[in-house]
């Protein structure tokens, strides 16, 4: 009989199943946590009670009118620049993963363009775009043009502004959806096809929504992105949100509380976009698929 | 030939060097069930493929009742039809996938429904009347409104049976249908299929499913290498080959 032979050893197991496990102790991580929330207690201390910070004055700017206009003004900017960079985006890469060598190049060609040119060179020279072509209209070369106009008379540095961040959004966001259209199973595609779908149904029905999940993410990325962005307008005399306050402080003098008012502004902002983004992702059904794990050591 | 659903002729397909599918005739009649058999690499598959245009054939033609699938003839030349009426083509060929290829962001009514409704033009409820009835045959009108990621592979695959007749297809073709599936939900499966079999369904399977294909198959086509070795029905195939290497195979299948 085995139960003989190894019984103290199975008293010891017996014993052993008694127990019930806690985790290792978490000494580091009490630590770690304690010198975080040190320096945070100082770093919030160091403003609260900064004479340069005047907090009234915070207050009293936050909602100035000029300072709303500002907001509003950078708003736009954005959103007009999203939809001209999410929609050309979603061309590009159309065009990308077209069948016809010379689309394909031209996106490729145009991406590269869009992607190396810094924004603000972008917003610089469409700006002063009217000293590169002074009309603008529909023309063959040798011809006389149809409905030229005054280039200077149409771009405003607001539609410099958009032009700018849209191609430079477009080309990036290009990008994210060629990558998350490939990343739509083949089958799909041929399941759609099956099915008697035609090209566009199979997109904007079958491909598209799937792709979607993958390149939100990526994409709220970029719309943050721009929306801080978008503060570089001040070079070129948009009055957005930073080019208010520095208008401001540059009569009064009071550069950080309006500076400030500038961070809680654009803090609200993204903050917002945030929370939709986390809305939207949930609409597409991600938690539907959630699981938690842990694939790697915890450093702390 | 009249009553002739499907008409492969002279269909020749390539892959880079290799020569995929040699030269295949193959005809399918209302209310034939044609079996597909072979060993791996032998082009059953692409030839299904084939057989609604998602392979385009490098040379020959299917024909679709009587017209072209896919091209119109252009001289001494088939030209590409526009991807239209392609799709107007491909709406009366049903097709079953390997790996099901339900739609994940949709339930299993939507996934059934999308295409009666998109493309066919009819109304919700008529298109969610008839989902209800095939979701009824196939054994699932209890999981409606699941995901796909809620179902079984069985669950899935017959689904995506449901999803292809909802177009009411005058034939549909099956590629490797239980396949994918872990052993348990074989059975399923094929019960649904033997059913679609009884109703008088025109279908072309290709199958590793031998006892399958003999219990249902009026006709079976052994592939061998590009070409078609021979046909007959299966009992005939595996009790009196007319070949070595379909003797072989069958060996080894059995």
């Amino acid at each position: 009989m085995p139960v003989l032979e190894t019984g103290t050893t199975d008293l010891k197991r017996l014993a052993l199943a008694e127990l019930s496990t806690r985790p290792r102790p978490a000494i580091g991580r009490y630590v770690a946590a304690t010198v975080a929330i040190i320096i945070a207690v100082l770093f919030i201390w160091s403003l609260a009670v900064n004479e340069a910070v005047d907090w009234s004055d915070v207050g009293r700017y936050l909602f100035n009118p000029r300072v709303l206009d500002g907001v509003v003004m950078t708003l736009q900017i954005t959103v007009l620049s999203l939809l001209i960079g999410f929609s050309s985006g979603l061309v590009i890469a159309l065009m990308r993963l077209s069948q016809s060598r010379i689309l394909q190049t031209i996106a490729v060609v145009w991406v590269w363009f869009f992607r190396a040119v810094p924004v603000l060179v972008l917003l610089i020279l469409v700006n002063n775009i009217a000293l590169l072509y002074p009309q603008l209209g529909l023309g063959l070369p040798g011809l006389p043009m149809l409905f030229g106009v005054d280039t200077k008379t149409v771009i405003s540095p607001f539609l410099a502004a958009i032009v700018a961040f849209g191609a430079n959004e477009g080309a990036y966001a290009s990008e994210i959806f060629r990558s998350s259209i490939k990343s739509v199973h083949q089958g799909q595609f041929e399941a759609a096809k099956a099915l008697g779908m035609g090209s566009v149904r199979m997109y904007w029905r079958i491909v598209l929504p799937q792709a979607m999940r993958i390149a939100v993410p990526p994409l709220a990325n970029n719309t943050i992105n721009m929306l801080k962005g978008t503060s570089l307008v001040s070079y070129i005399g948009v009055s957005d949100l930073l080019y208010t306050t520095q208008s401001i402080y540059a009569q009064n003098y009071k550069v950080i509380p309006l500076l400030l008012v500038a961070c809680l502004w654009y803090l609200a902002m993204v903050s917002v976009l945030s929370i939709a983004q986390s809305l939207i992702e949930r609409r597409l059904g991600f938690d539907r698929k959630r699981r938690v794990t842990r694939a790697a050591e915890e450093i702390f | 030939m009249s009553d002739a659903i499907l008409d492969a002729v002279g269909i020749t397909k390539r892959f880079g060097k290799d020569t995929v599918l040699d030269h295949v005739n193959l005809t399918v009649r209302r209310g034939d069930i044609v079996c597909l058999l072979g060993p791996s690499g032998a082009g059953k598959t692409t030839l299904l493929r084939c057989l609604n245009h998602l392979e385009k054939p490098d040379a020959g033609a299917v024909f679709l009742e009587n017209e072209l699938l896919g091209y119109r003839r252009v001289g001494n030349s088939l030209v590409e039809l526009p991807p239209r009426l392609i799709a107007q083509q491909r709406q009366r060929v049903g097709m079953v996938f390997q790996s099901f290829n339900l739609f994940p962001h949709m339930t299993a009514l939507e996934n059934i429904i999308e295409a009666p409704v998109k493309v066919k033009g009819l109304s919700k409820k008529e298109a969610t009347d008839h989902a209800r009835e095939l979701l009824d045959s196939v054994g699932l009108l209890n999981k409606a409104d699941s995901t796909p990621q809620q179902l079984s592979g069985g669950q899935q695959q017959r689904i995506a049976i449901a999803r292809a007749l909802a177009m009411r297809p005058e034939v549909v073709l099956f590629d490797e249908p239980t396949s994918a599936l872990d052993p348990e939900f074989v059975g399923e499966v094929l019960a649904v299929m033997q059913k679609l079999a009884d109703e008088g369904t025109t279908m072309v399977i290709v199958t590793h499913e031998i006892g399958f294909a003999r219990e249902v198959s009026a006709r079976a086509v052994f592939m061998e290498r590009g070409r078609i070795l021979e046909e007959g029905t299966v009992a005939s195939l595996t009790d009196e080959p007319q070949f070595e290497r379909t003797r072989d195979f069958f060996a080894k299948v059995l």
